[in-house]
């Protein structure tokens, strides 16, 4: 496979994933606000994830709706789901050969569908929830299409390299962005729609109910996010599953050193023997810090290894 | 029975469905029965199944429009244009008989020069064409063959008959055109096509893939595709291409020359290339060879090639055998060549280096259209009818600067094929671009073509570039 193609694949799905984590997001600040009116919680989000960095002054039900429209579809911007999706296309489009037709026509579809000027004014009369909802259904359909579709060799490895690399840094923003809430904030935290709606947006509310019985507590949450290994947006989840895929590139490729599989190898088993007293005693800044420093390593070997090797 | 009554024909134009009393012809009976049972909602209804199922699939290109790019489909129409079996046996006899010729003079010009030596040609109309290539000088190329894939234009007279009006040896485009139209046309006739005994094309990107492994003397050869890049208007068929033969995509940054090899850079670490279907034009191939400035081709391509180390598809230099002013010279290579008649005529060309030639298109410039030689997709014509005085003057001021560079030929008729548009059936004229490939085993010619349609009223031009369509393409065996 041509390291451009193999490039283009893993862009694909980081911007896909990506794509995916913005919309959860935006639905469950959006019915917080519901509950709270805290429309400020807005700037939050349109720092970490738009990159816009000036307070836009956030106060009613209407700015709500208008942040939402400049998230989904502002031109300007490259961190909107409009931009995002285009260039998922792009990828996508590069590498036609590659993938299978209908995920080609899942995200095609989708780009059709998100640049369509009846479907804006559509959004503009309806309801957000069942606006974004209807976009989260090209997700799940990208997902399971990618899933039953595409065969197991190089591009679905790099595919989703690119998809758990991207899941692993949405997960870290968040722990960052709550600890800083945490240290700053002088409220009484433990107000439970507070956590209640952090868990709803990485998806894992459900699996948090089931296992600590409704009892919010930072530490099980903490320890949920990042050790938890059933829980498939957890950093030790998504590490794992990088592993399986680098192992199997190694195979397929035979590249000559192996910085990557070692430094990948070295971060599973890292996770594995980390429990939540050890991050405690760490201290989670630390922690968070740690994680972020091997996935820069591991980025930095994704790409002298298959990208833009040296020839 | 609305829909075919009100038809109303070109003057002066063969129409493919209907004679000039307005009775339909034998192939397209069937068909005409269709259409008495079709209401229009229906057929708009397949219109807008058609334009979707294009939508959907992506075979689009892009249109940039204040920094937005926006997809648009290149427009359809649904009425398939029906040639008989009996017809197309000559125009692939045709068409088979034109590119050997074509062939055997690209290799005479870049060796021994016969032609030239023999005044069948004028040796001045080759050397100073942009199009020949000096580094193809005495260069054997596999199987010598230069042409291995070209797309032939026809169009019909008034009499129906079939005439070349260009060649294409370079890098004919629209085949992944045909092959689509046929895609959703079946869907649209699902009953017709095997009742029609219509001709299969599925088969091409197969036939296309042996036949370029066919080039190479390893038993599994790297074939792989190479393109500008995503920015180009043919983007789409590229990567049909690709997909269909399962070969690599690649973009000149994707490949290297190293000791005379070309290899591709992979995720494996490199890899050699041995057949290469370039879809970049000969200036942009080697900035080592031609322009400096191309980045869109491999620094030191041309010279692994001359080495014979990789295969390039078609030949650098076979630009020159479809240049217009070489087209008029055609018939006569048959005749040098192959000794025998051409089975498809030229259209009657003046040319302007011709003393007799260039005074009668002066006195008559109002009946003819005129073109540059190296001129495509429409630009650069002058159309006699409907220049006006001061577009005719300018036109002749650039003829008497280099006359070598146009020629005039009568204006045309093209053949006419109903078209829906605005709720009926309206003519439109059509030409025929079928395609054909020339690997080791000989010519083949894939039964079918792309029928490209003028969508404007009373319009001759028929390129995807000033506002043309196509259709599917049906050879009728029944």
């Amino acid at each position: 496979m041509l390291s451009r193609v193999a490039n283009n694949l893993f862009w694909m799905d980081r911007y896909m994933e990506r794509s995916y984590g913005l919309l959860n997001l935006i639905k469950t600040n959006y019915n917080s606000t519901l509950d709270t009116g805290d429309y400020d919680s807005w700037n939050g989000i349109l720092r970490s994830y738009m990159g816009v960095d000036k307070n836009i002054s956030n106060e009613n039900y209407q700015d709500s709706i208008s942040v939402i429209d400049y998230m989904i579809f502002n031109n300007s911007n490259p961190n909107t789901l409009i931009n995002m999706i285009t260039k998922a296309r792009e990828n996508a489009r590069s590498v036609q050969e590659h993938i299978s037709r209908e995920i080609w026509i899942s995200i095609n579809k989708y780009f059709l569908k998100i640049t369509d000027k009846k479907f804006y004014k559509y959004y503009k009369k309806n309801d957000p929830i069942d606006f974004i909802n209807e976009l989260t259904q090209f997700h799940h359909i990208y997902y399971s299409v990618a899933d039953i579709s595409q065969e197991r060799g190089n591009a679905f490895c790099f595919m989703n390299l690119g998809k758990y690399f991207e899941r692993i840094l949405q997960s870290i923003d968040f722990l960052s962005v709550k600890i800083d809430i945490l240290e700053s904030s002088k409220n009484d935290l433990n107000e439970s729609y507070f956590w209640k709606n952090l868990l709803i947006s990485i998806g894992g509310y459900q699996l948090y109910i089931k296992t600590y019985k409704s009892i919010f507590n930072v530490e099980n949450i903490i320890e949920m996010i990042t050790i938890n290994q059933f829980f498939p947006r957890s950093i030790k989840f998504s590490v794992d599953k990088l592993y399986s895929h680098i192992t199997r590139l190694n195979e397929f490729n035979k590249p000559e050193n192996n910085g990557l599989i070692f430094l990948t190898g070295k971060m599973k088993n890292e996770l594995t023997y980390t429990s939540i007293s050890s991050i405690k005693e760490e201290g989670l800044k630390n922690f968070v810090y740690k994680i972020q420093y091997d996935l820069n390593s591991i980025s930095k070997e994704i790409n002298n290894t298959y990208f833009y090797q040296n020839i | 029975m609305k829909l075919v009554q009100n038809y109303s024909q070109y003057p002066e134009m063969f129409d493919e469905m209907f004679d000039k009393k307005g009775i339909t012809r034998d192939i397209y009976k069937n068909f005409e029965k269709f259409l008495n049972r079709s209401s229009v909602k229906n057929l708009n209804n397949m219109k807008e199944f058609a334009q979707q199922f294009f939508m959907n699939q992506g075979v689009t290109f892009t249109v940039y429009d204040n920094d937005e790019g926006v997809e648009k489909i290149f427009p359809f129409d649904i009425i398939p244009r029906i040639i008989s079996y009996s017809d197309w046996k000559i125009i692939e006899s045709g068409i088979k008989q034109r590119i050997t010729a074509l062939n055997l003079f690209i290799k005479d010009i870049y060796h021994e020069q016969f032609i030239l030596n023999d005044n069948i040609i004028p040796a001045e109309l080759i050397i100073s064409n942009p199009n020949y290539l000096r580094e193809m000088r005495n260069i054997n190329v596999p199987n010598d063959i230069y042409t291995h894939i070209s797309g032939i234009d026809l169009i019909r007279n008034e009499d129906g008959k079939f005439f070349v009006l260009e060649d294409n040896l370079r890098t004919p485009s629209g085949v992944s055109y045909m092959l689509e139209n046929r895609e959703i046309t079946r869907r649209l006739y699902p009953e017709m096509i095997p009742q029609e005994k219509v001709q299969s094309i599925s088969d091409y990107p197969n036939l296309l893939y042996n036949k370029l492994k066919s080039l190479s003397n390893k038993k599994n050869p790297v074939v792989v595709m190479l393109t500008p890049g995503l920015y180009n208007s043919a983007y789409y068929e590229h990567t049909a291409l690709a997909r269909l033969m399962g070969v690599e995509l690649v973009e000149g940054s994707d490949l290297v020359v190293d000791n005379h090899y070309v290899f591709m850079k992979t995720a494996g670490g490199l890899k050699t290339v041995d057949v290469i279907y370039r879809r970049i034009d000969d200036d942009f191939l080697d900035p080592l060879n031609f322009k400096v400035d191309s980045v869109l081709g491999v620094a030191g391509i041309m010279d692994s090639f001359r080495q014979g180390n990789v295969i390039l598809i078609n030949c650098p230099g076979a630009g020159i055998a479809d240049d217009k002013a070489i087209y008029t010279y055609v018939p006569d290579m048959i005749s040098y060549y192959l000794n025998e008649e051409p089975i498809l005529e030229n259209i009657k060309t003046y040319k302007l280096t011709n003393k007799d030639e260039k005074e009668y298109v002066l006195k008559n410039i109002d009946k003819l259209v005129l073109k540059r030689t190296d001129g495509s997709g429409g630009y650069g014509m002058l159309m006699g009818k409907s220049a006006t005085q001061d577009e005719i003057d300018k036109y002749k001021l650039k003829i008497k600067k280099e006359p070598e560079m146009y020629i005039a030929q009568p204006t045309l008729n093209l053949s006419t094929s109903p078209c829906l548009i605005e709720n009926s059936l309206h003519p439109r004229c059509v030409d025929l671009r079928p395609f054909a490939i020339y690997g080791s085993d000989g010519i083949e010619v894939c039964p079918g073509g792309l029928s490209r349609v003028a969508l404007k009223k009373g319009s001759l031009v028929v390129n995807s570039s000033q506002g043309g369509g196509s259709k599917d393409t049906w050879i009728v065996k029944n």
